[in-house]
């Protein structure tokens, strides 16, 4: 048992730490989100190597495991940064490099780890609540081409250059079997976008395909398999945005506590009062409690443990209840800044909901976790 | 970073495994867990853990502890509430013990430190009186010098197991110069001293583990202080610290809880189990949630110690943490429990089953309204934690 990070992890850390306190002021990341390009600091990332951490030596990357990419989050969730990390490098990159098909990832990857190129993947229907398996859009086989024809909604990384996007050549709409996963160009003239941007800063985009034409050497595993390819890079992709939200809460109740000892009312800080600082401590608590079931399920990915599934679906669920928690409490402890747009109290609030809302919220993890416990 | 287990730690947790299902017997368990029988069973089972070296195997080396890693003392205290077996009785080896290796003279060591490690004194804790609880520094409680003895009145109450005790460990006041906390020493106290009153307080689990004792001109030799004269209150604190880390009970959530689901799984006249309604494993789930992520916080709490760091606010985090953790499982086993008519008493035809572990259950829900009070109670524990991790 160790919980220590390696000096290598310490290093990681503190490049980050140092990186965002030069740039990333709530100021500086709302000029990032006017802009609304994509491109951030996306240039910085690739030049400081954090873009390649989690792609392994043999693909030309640092070769991280879990832990390297959570430490990245982590501190990316202290100061909300909106550029596509979550969304290009650990959802579509890894889903990349994770494929079967090595000549498409060794044709996309290199780009992807050098910030040339940016990534996204498409895994929401509009009647998929939160199941993986429910895929509704189609491929049909047309020669060496298929045909896709569906919706996605909420594909994060509106600036992405190419979508992975889940399609079925068979089964029925929830089934595993007969998913495959498709790359396709963001722009291509058979895909209609609508561009939204999200309450948390972030661009995503709505699309709809018909008759979109892909070559079958696009397609990232033997066809109808894509299924368990998609599970195991959702299940990592998890646990490094519970990281990100654990980066957040640890800002809330930091700056909570610092704000409750600089204002004053009734001629004392109010950080002095009881019923205050209770609150406080229980939203540190709160964090600490997630912070535990990250390395929980950090370690169960590294130790290949048979809980795996059930300490993500522990840890999605608590960090959703209790991200959300203890946001609010910050916003109430703020009192009116907390409800002003312009302090960054309510931002981190904002995408602490955001968060909660990808890949199946506190009640539905909790289903699973029922589930895979009480069935 | 890893949580998995070495070859050797698991040899060590199916060595602690067997040593548990060889020794913890059903006949031991049911006679621990009756009043009458209660206090040699206690005895006897942690002279068998004493025998095995394990009983006070937090304890320095050389006083015959153990130089467990952080994962070998997860180990034991794991296996040893998944055998349902209990921790030992905590006032002499885990509260009391720390205090004497690390304060007393090398003769007092000699005389308390060995018959304590085989559960030859029965330790009882006088800390608390009828007017410092919460606030333990306003303890009025005096000792006055006479020559090589002090002679001790006071009272001191909600004390646990005096009526079985061999010895009580007191704060006393000693001056009332300077701060509260400055005038206090920390004095061992023979119960069958002359002037020791002992008074049963029953609780609300109906039971009698808690009392309050009187001193009336007690005389105790000076020779029986730890330490200096007046710094009784800096070993005291160090004590607490101890007392809450051994709290979290995490291992005790852990088997209550698979005793709940197994318990919610049966069927009764071809009803739907309990755990099969979801509004119910919603309940449990959100339980079990936070008990996995106390049981990596008392890891991580473990393996910092191992790593070199001292207990502290920490601490106070499990113990907060741990309670609240212990009353929610109390809770649900109650519900369960009645959900089966284990709210009645035996003569009113609950089945035998139910109607113990209703019994139980009751009892461990009652009595465990104490653990978010004693050993500070959780709000001086948010006041702490407020002060140090959050510079409130």
């Amino acid at each position: 048992m160790d919980f220590s990070l390696s000096e290598e992890q310490l290093m990681l850390k503190d490049s980050v730490t140092k990186f965002m306190a030069a740039n990333y002021s709530p100021e500086q990341r709302g000029e990032i989100i006017k802009k609304a390009d994509g491109a951030g600091h996306w240039a910085s990332f690739a030049e400081l190597g954090w873009l390649t951490v989690p792609f392994s030596e043999a693909a030309g990357g640092f070769g991280g495991n879990i832990v390297d990419t959570c430490v990245l989050m982590e501190e990316f969730g202290k100061v909300l940064v909106v550029e596509p990390y979550w969304s290009s490098i650990v959802l579509a990159g890894q889903l990349l490099a994770r494929s079967s098909n090595a000549e498409l990832s060794q044709a996309l990857l290199p780009a992807i780890m050098a910030g040339e190129s940016q990534a996204s993947f498409a895994w929401l229907e509009a009647q998929g609540e939160f199941n993986l398996s429910h895929v509704s859009s189609t491929a049909q086989q047309d020669g060496d081409d298929f045909i896709l024809n569906g919706e996605k909604q909420l594909v994060l990384n509106a600036a992405a250059d190419f979508i992975l996007l889940p399609a079925r050549s068979s089964g029925s709409v929830n089934s595993e079997q007969g998913i495959s996963l498709f790359k396709i160009d963001a722009r291509h003239p058979a895909l209609v976008r609508e561009e939204v941007a999200l309450m948390d800063g972030q661009r995503a985009v709505n699309i709809r395909f018909n008759d979109l034409r892909v070559p079958a050497s696009d397609m990232l595993t033997a066809e109808g398999e894509a299924y368990s390819l998609i599970a195991d890079v959702v299940e990592e992709a998890l646990i490094a945005l519970c990281a990100e939200a654990v980066g957040a809460m640890e800002y809330l109740y930091k700056a909570t506590a610092e704000y409750a000892n600089t204002r004053k009312q009734f001629g004392t800080a109010i950080g002095k009062f009881q019923a205050l600082q209770h609150r406080m401590v229980d939203m540190f608590m709160a964090t600490e409690l997630c912070r535990s079931l990250l390395i929980r399920a950090q370690c169960s990915v590294l130790d290949d443990s048979s809980d795996r599934q059930k300490d993500i679906a522990a840890l999605k669920s608590m960090v959703g209840k209790y991200g959300r928690k203890v946001a609010e409490e910050a916003v109430q402890l703020h009192g009116g800044m907390g409800v002003s747009n312009e302090m960054p109290i309510g931002h981190y609030l904002k995408r602490l909901m955001m968060i909660d809302s990808y890949f199946g919220n506190a009640a539905t993890q909790r289903r699973n976790f029922c589930e895979l416990s009480y069935a | 970073m890893y949580a998995k287990f070495s070859d050797a730690e698991l040899a060590f947790q199916s060595e602690v495994r067997s040593f548990m299902r060889d020794n913890y017997t059903p006949e031991l368990d049911a006679r621990i867990n009756h009043p009458d029988t209660f206090k040699e069973a206690s005895i006897e089972w942690q002279k068998c853990l004493d025998r095995q070296g394990w009983a006070a195997h937090g304890w320095p080396v050389e006083h015959g502890g153990q130089a467990w890693t952080a994962t070998q003392k997860y180990i034991y205290s794991t296996e040893l509430a998944a055998a349902g077996a209990p921790d030992v009785v905590p006032m002499g080896i885990k509260m009391v013990a720390p205090v004497l290796y690390s304060y007393a003279s090398d003769e007092q060591k000699q005389r308390f430190l060995p018959p304590t490690k085989a559960s030859d004194i029965w330790w009882c804790q006088g800390y608390s009186e009828p007017g410092a609880g919460s606030d333990l520094a306003a303890l009025q409680t005096k000792a006055v010098r006479d020559g090589d003895d002090y002679l001790v009145t006071g009272t001191k109450i909600w004390t646990t197991y005096a009526q079985y005790a061999d010895w009580i460990f007191c704060l006393v006041r000693t001056s009332n110069e300077g701060k509260p906390q400055q005038g206090i020493s920390f004095l061992l106290i023979d119960m069958k001293s002359p002037g020791v009153t002992v008074s049963p307080i029953i609780s609300i689990d109906d039971e009698h583990h808690l009392n309050e004792v009187s001193f009336d001109n007690v005389r105790v030799p000076v020779s029986n202080r730890i330490g200096e004269e007046n710094q009784g209150w800096t070993y005291a604190k160090a004590l607490l610290t101890y007392e809450r880390t051994a709290l979290s009970g995490v291992g005790y959530c852990k088997r209550t809880l698979a005793t709940i689901r197994e318990m919610a799984a049966q069927s009764h006249n071809q009803a739907p189990s309990l755990l099969s309604s979801p509004d119910f494993q919603a309940r449990l789930a959100d339980v079990e949630m936070d008990v996995m992520a106390l049981e990596f916080l008392e890891l991580r709490v473990l393996s910092a110690i191992d790593s070199g760091s001292a207990p502290g606010m920490e601490s106070s985090l499990l113990k907060l943490k741990g309670t609240e953790m212990q009353q929610a499982v109390q809770s649900l086993q109650w519900d369960v429990a009645a959900s089966f008519g284990g709210v009645l008493p035996a003569e009113h035809g609950a089945e035998a089953l139910w109607q113990s572990s209703g019994n139980m259950a009751r009892r461990s829900y009652m009595f465990g309204r104490a653990s978010t009070i004693y050993g500070g109670s959780n709000e001086v524990q948010r006041n702490i934690i407020a002060k140090f991790a959050l510079g409130l």
